[in-house]
């Protein structure tokens, strides 16, 4: 549990500072750029030690699965801002995305096993609805140009099957103890 | 464009038109017959669209059919979609991450379907096929294959 804590500590952290800006000016576009760019990379980073730690197939298949979409959708984003000419700025949200990942990221280095599955997959159910709710409540509404608007309309369906995808997988874990 | 219509809208509800026009002028003929014209006109126009879209209607028409089942934001579009045997199905993946098209009972498999690519499938064994994206499981669709 005290490691499910501090693993989730970044990402509410996230929730927070969205609302924060939602309530103030919300963020700029090279902002969201940067929020979402992080977004997709630190679940990339955890996915990557769980493909090659974790002993289960099916969560090393949602693992790969994870790499493979958030790259997917990391390559749309970045093409999209080079396009675009927006240069990604780091920002108290982004920052705070990071933070969690690197928290998680070491907090899962020292799990094994079981343990290792059930603390990746927690994060993943949290993680998922924690950057849907910013994408909903923060990002979409503050996304100036129309096709970063687009794009992160696009990205949402994909947030929720993996949500999804990762609650089975959590109800699953639970059903082996 | 016909064969999407014959797709979307059943041969039954175009039936059920059929009759509501040919029953209403046979009502209206003593008071206003100079509008059963129009309305006449109007039902072997509808048949000849009905009879043109169906392929086993007239020769020319014996030849496969395209069909194209577009795959975005995680939905098989359209969800449901029924052939006939030797049409082709095309699965378009316009989402940013790989699909596939995988049939519950093995009857086809696409395999990884690739960002901004396509997979076609020639309809074979008539029959009522569920499918699912083996990566994604919440998304599900249906080829009925007549």
């Amino acid at each position: 549990m005290r490691v499910f804590v501090a693993a989730c500590a970044g990402l509410l952290t996230l929730g927070g500072s969205a609302g924060a800006m939602a309530q103030n000016a919300g963020p700029t576009d090279p902002q969201i750029a940067a929020i979402v760019v992080t977004a997709n990379q630190v679940d990339i980073d955890a996915s990557k030690l769980a493909e090659s730690k974790s002993t289960s197939k099916e969560v090393k298949e949602f693992a790969a699965r994870m790499i493979t979409d958030h790259g997917g959708v990391n390559k749309s984003a970045t093409e999209l801002v080079t396009k675009l000419h927006v240069t990604p700025q780091p920002n108290a949200t982004s920052k705070s995305l990071q933070d969690g990942g690197d928290q998680n990221l070491a907090a899962l280095k020292k799990l094994s096993g079981s343990a290792f599955d059930r603390a990746y997959v927690d994060h993943e159910v949290v993680y998922h609805q924690a950057v849907l709710d910013a994408v909903d409540q923060t990002l979409i509404p503050s996304a100036q140009n129309a096709e970063l608007k687009a794009l992160l309309v696009k990205v949402r369906p994909a947030f929720v099957a993996h949500l999804e995808h990762a609650k089975h997988l959590q109800a699953a874990l639970g059903q082996k103890s | 464009m016909t064969v999407l219509v014959r797709a979307d809208r059943p041969e039954s509800d175009l039936s059920n038109d059929l009759h509501l026009r040919r029953h209403r002028p046979a009502q209206m003929s003593k008071q206003t017959p100079t509008r059963i014209f129009p309305a006449m006109l109007a039902i072997p126009l509808l048949v000849g669209g009905v009879a043109c879209s169906e392929p086993a209607a007239s020769s020319a028409s014996q030849a496969p059919h395209t069909f194209t089942v577009t795959i975005e934001n995680m939905r098989f579009d359209p969800q449901a979609l029924t052939v006939k045997r030797g049409d082709r199905v095309v699965w378009i993946n316009k989402d940013m991450f790989p699909h596939t098209a995988t049939s519950a009972a093995n009857a086809f498999d696409s395999g990884s379907i690739a960002a901004d690519t396509s997979w076609t499938y020639v309809a074979g064994t008539p029959g009522d096929y569920a499918y699912v994206c083996a990566f994604h499981p919440t998304m599900q669709g249906r080829l009925t294959v007549q």
